[in-house]
């Protein structure tokens, strides 16, 4: 029985390993900066196997579990973050949380974002959550000032 | 008891207007502001009392004693002060002779215009202020006679010109009064630079600035007469120099004419009687030092001489009669001064010199205090106006005012008999003995004639003030009222004695060789030998007093016309006179003016150029941060491409390390 | 580390990789895909060759290749797409291909369990937010732009120019498999006096007995009981946070 050579395993994980860098580096949305932050996991993932079976123990696939055990709770800490952020902004890019910065600083933005320029194929159906619970309430008008 | 007495009437002296002040400012400003100088009369009295005291413990052989013997000091050591290494400067209390005898002036007329400054000046607005200032005036000026060193005398220097500028600024709402008070603070300080100078110069000369040291044993001054003889020429115009700021001599006498915007017991008290005379105490104080400088002693001659000229010239044509008499004030400094200068004429006449300025000052301290005070009960009557040519003929409606007033002009004019005569006379008869003998006799000769001249200027602007104010028609400003009416019990008391004083006390002591032979006493004061009475001076003096008033009573009693036929032909000497002979104006075009423009070119200088420079060096470390400060955007994923940028580098460095160990 | 030609040959297919994902990065300015995606190809079918063994299993290799590809496309598909719905159910088929090679590897129990735990739960839950936020299914704006895309690009294809340039000195990829002389430590030397535990030791005989159950529910539990723990606490803790810090019905509904 022989096994897929070693290079090869390592190779695709750091390419994974990258590509999610770059995702993570690039992205404005948080959800697909988090889902980049998984892309990395997985490329160490393949790693921690390839290794476990090039050495012929158990080791790095039980490090693997623990990989996943980690990710599973970053993903759920990360997501109810992201859900009280949303709520304070209702979006979810993050350049509105550039507070970080240096108080003078203007906050970054980036080039203006450009007007959205793709039009709706009709065909595509993405699923919907059909409105639940309670009725929303309609947004408060400008605050005057009693 | 008396031993108490004597080891404690040094510091009582200063000490009891020093708790007045302390009082008025504690407790005088909430409690009983209408009684303010009540503390300070009290405190006068104890420190008159005292002072006549200590005469009698200075000197306890008594008065008519002309004999030299053993040093005549009392000391007391109050506080240790600066002790570091060799300097050693306590609070040392020392009174000698001279001192005791000025102590006695300065509490005399101190307390007596304070009497009149407690009427004069009720209902203003400041009253504590102002008793509070006149106390720590008192005090001041006590601490700086009764300094036993140097560095103390120039505290209590700087202490009278802290007082004297508050009170010439006691108005300060009024900006003349400001401006008054700033001039005359700032002109002082030229002369306080020198004197600090010469005070360092003894320092390093000596190795100490205690008084009895310095002036008591002659090996010291004889030590560094052999080795060094020219420092004392140093010493001796740096010390004068301090003199001629606070005396208001040639070039410096600007301020005092101005530091009449002060209240007039202010006037009275500190710019005619006591403060001024500061300098002329301090250079007969220096009479050890002065006697080896016998150049500078004829500088001093002359400066006296010239400031005596040129303020008598100016107070012909005055006609703000408190002006008149300022400048009467800095004419009869000079004349101190030059009969303290007097003293490089020749062996001998160190002695005569020394006492004769102290007598005139002596006197001069009692009639210019009267004068002062009655010019100030013609304001107090005339509503504030002090202008002559507003008023006149007021011997009917101010006869109080008037006698006294005349009292004290006859004194300064020199009419026979009366305190001024005396102490002018000698003045030129110690003069007159310059010139007759020695190698500057011709130098001193000139000097006397001034002298002669400015005693029949004085004469003559002294009594056209009076006639001025006194005679012709009586004529009231409007602000004055219907009916002026004349000194109240508190002003006229104080006026009569100095009048009396004015009048009296130089045939009491002149004469007599009172005042003189006591201040023979004086430690350090070389030895004379009895001085003849110069009958001719005397004679002249006396004939030039009473031209000089003769004139002025010509010139406008008898026929006024006159006065003005002369201003049209000599309008160009009378501008010149009006206006102080345009040295104001001299020292501002080609003194302030300078320095203004090279304040200016500072500015400029600092603005532009220094201020640029620490800009720039400011804007450097900025210039590095704003390169560097767009990284901390605070976008979370800016930072995380930093640190992938690190992690790069990390790992080939790391993979490169490992793969050298394959 | 010395200069050959293979090093050169390497640079080919990453320049093409940066280039293609760059290319395909979403921008204001619509560029034409197809170009991207051909750079992209012609950069994975270049590491494909020098990744091909010279005789082998080609069943295993096929597979092998054909998950990598697979794994590496929807990769890059996943954070160029502009829709994030998209890019999420790329992940999911990233994870999918990801589940294939830990089967090649001998470890079926994680590929399983890993397929649970993404497909099953962590994308479902994320495209679950997504939806919540988006509800107009357009793509928004801020997904359109990205930030830095040169810079990220470059710098993290240095990264893997790093690796893989290691790789090629430490591994010979040219064709020379490391499995005809697999010695253990051939990357990294095994520290001298480490005793492997004998009972998490698969038997070197059967190469799949790694992946089983047996061993690694052995060496879970008996080499990594305390780390388990440790890890089943961590769990505990981040449901309670996420609880926690998860908005309130009271401060309002999305």
């Amino acid at each position: 029985m022989t096994a897929t050579a070693l290079e090869s395993q390592l190779i695709v994980g750091a390419t994974l390993f990258i590509l999610g860098v770059i995702g993570f580096l690039t992205r404005r949305n948080l959800i697909l900066i988090m889902l980049s932050a998984e892309l990395m996991l997985h490329g160490v993932s393949i790693n921690l196997t390839a290794f476990s079976r090039y050495h012929g123990n158990p080791q790095g696939q039980v490090f693997t579990i623990f990989v996943l055990t980690i990710a599973a709770c970053e993903a759920g800490l990360a997501l109810s973050l992201i859900l009280s952020l949303y709520q304070r902004r209702k979006s979810l890019d993050i350049f509105l949380w550039g507070k970080l910065g240096e108080d003078d600083l203007p906050v970054f933005s980036g080039s203006p974002a450009p007007p959205i320029t793709v039009t709706v194929d009709p065909n595509v159906d993405l699923p919907h959550l059909t409105p639940a619970g309670r009725m929303p309430k309609t947004q408060p008008g400008p605050q005057t000032k009693t | 008891m008396t031993n108490w007495l004597n080891e404690n009437v040094l510091w009582l002296i200063p000490a009891a207007p020093l708790l007045a002040c302390l009082w008025i400012v504690l407790v005088g400003q909430v409690i009983g502001r209408k009684y303010a100088h009540r503390p300070l009369v009290l405190g006068l009295a104890v420190s008159l009392i005292a002072s006549l005291y200590l005469l009698t413990v200075v000197v306890p052989h008594g008065f008519g004693h002309d004999e030299h013997d053993a040093s005549h000091s009392v000391m007391t050591t109050v506080y240790q002060w600066i002790k570091i290494g060799t300097i050693d400067v306590p609070v040392t209390l020392r009174a000698d002779a001279m001192s005791a005898l000025m102590l006695t002036m300065v509490t005399s007329v101190s307390l007596l215009v304070a009497i009149f400054a407690s009427s004069y000046m009720k209902g203003d607005p400041g009253y504590p202020r102002f008793f509070a200032a006149m106390s720590l005036f008192v005090f001041s000026m006590c601490m700086l006679v009764l300094a036993g060193n140097f560095l103390l005398l120039f505290v209590f220097w700087e202490a009278v010109g802290v007082c004297s500028y508050l009170l010439i600024g006691f108005w300060f709402h009024k900006p003349s009064a400001a401006a008054a008070a700033k001039k005359a603070f700032v002109v002082n300080r030229i002369g306080d630079f020198g004197l600090i100078l010469g005070i360092f110069l003894i320092w390093q000369t000596f190795g100490t600035l205690d008084f009895a040291t310095l002036f008591e044993s002659p090996n010291l001054i004889n030590g560094i007469l052999a080795g060094q003889p020219d420092i004392f020429h140093w010493i001796c115009i740096l010390l004068f120099i301090g003199a001629v700021g606070k005396s208001a001599q040639f070039p410096l006498q600007v301020w005092l004419p101005d530091a009449m915007e002060g209240p007039t017991p202010v006037s009275a008290l500190i710019h005619a009687a006591t403060m001024v005379t500061a300098g002329v105490y301090l250079v007969a104080r220096c009479t050890p030092f002065f006697v080896h400088a016998p150049y500078v002693q004829m500088t001093v001659a002359g400066i006296g001489a010239a400031t005596a000229l040129i303020a008598a010239i100016t107070a012909l044509t005055q006609y703000d009669l408190k002006r008149v008499l300022a400048y009467s004030t800095v004419s009869q400094l000079g004349y101190m001064f030059m009969s303290l200068g007097a003293a490089g004429g020749g062996h001998g006449l160190a002695l005569h010199a020394v006492t004769f300025a102290m007598f005139h000052m002596f006197t001069h301290a009692f009639f210019k205090a009267v004068l002062f005070l009655s010019a100030g009960s013609v304001m107090h009557a005339m509503g504030d106006v002090i202008d002559m040519r507003r008023f006149s003929g007021l011997r009917k409606a101010l006869p109080i005012t008037h006698w006294t007033f005349l009292a004290g002009a006859l004194a300064l004019a020199g009419v026979p008999l009366l305190s001024g005569f005396w102490s002018k006379d000698e003045i030129l008869a110690v003069l007159a003995a310059a010139s007759r003998e020695g190698e500057h006799a011709g130098f001193y000769g000139v000097i006397l004639g001034i002298a002669l001249l400015t005693s029949l200027m004085t004469a003559f602007y002294t009594f056209r003030a009076y006639f001025m104010t006194f005679w012709g028609e009586e004529k009231f400003p409007e602000e004055a009222g219907h009916h002026p009416h004349d000194a109240p019990p508190a002003m006229a008391v104080p006026l009569a004695i100095l009048a009396a004083a004015a009048l009296g006390i130089g045939l009491l002591t002149g004469p007599t060789h009172l005042y003189g032979h006591y201040l023979h006493h004086t430690p350090g004061l070389p030895e004379g030998h009895e001085f003849p009475i110069d009958w001719l001076m005397m004679g002249i003096s006396s004939i030039l007093a009473a031209v000089g008033i003769g004139t002025a009573y010509q010139l406008y009693v008898v026929s006024p016309k006159i006065v003005e036929n002369l201003q049209r032909r000599l309008s160009l000497a009378y501008q010149a006179s009006q206006n102080g002979l345009y040295i104001d104006w001299f020292g501002y075009k080609f003194i302030a003016a300078p320095l203004r423009g090279l304040a200016k070119i500072c500015e400029f200088f600092d603005r532009w150029v220094i201020d640029t420079l620490v800009d720039c060096v400011g804007f450097i470390p900025g210039l590095f941060g704003s390169i560097i400060r767009p990284i901390q955007n605070g976008m979370v994923q800016n930072y995380a491409a930093v640190m992938m940028l690190g992690l790069v580098v990390c790992l080939i460095t790391v993979l490169r390390a490992l793969a050298g160990t394959h | 580390m010395e200069w050959n030609e293979e090093n050169g040959l390497l640079l080919i297919p990453l320049g093409l990789g940066c280039l293609a994902v760059w290319w395909l990065m979403p921008s204001a300015k619509q560029r034409p895909r197809i170009l991207g995606g051909l750079a992209a190809l012609a950069a994975i079918l270049m590491m494909q060759l020098m990744l091909l063994p010279p005789a082998g299993d080609y069943v295993r290799n096929v597979l092998f290749f054909l998950f990598a590809a697979a794994a590496v496309i929807s990769a890059g598909l996943m954070i160029t797409d502009r829709n994030p719905v998209y890019s999420a159910l790329w992940f999911a088929l990233v994870t999918l291909a990801v589940c294939g090679l830990f089967l090649l590897n001998s470890a079926p129990f994680l590929s399983a369990s890993t397929i649970i735990v993404y497909a099953g739960a962590i994308i479902v839950t994320f495209l679950f937010v997504i939806m919540l936020a988006q509800q107009s299914g357009t793509a928004t704006s801020y997904d359109q732009q990205p930030i830095q895309p040169a810079m990220a690009t470059i710098g993290a294809f240095i990264l893997l120019g790093a690796l893989l340039f290691t790789l090629q000195e430490w591994g010979h990829i040219d064709g020379k498999s490391t499995n005809q002389h697999a010695e253990p430590g051939q990357f990294i030397a095994l520290p001298e006096g480490i005793q492997p535990n004998p009972l998490s030791q698969a038997p070197q005989d059967n190469p799949h007995e790694i992946g089983s159950l047996r061993v690694l529910g052995r060496s879970l539990f008996g080499d990594y009981l305390f780390a388990v723990e440790i890890a089943g606490t961590v769990l505990l803790i981040a449901t309670i946070g996420a609880i926690a810090i998860a908005p309130r019905r009271s401060q309002g509904t999305l």
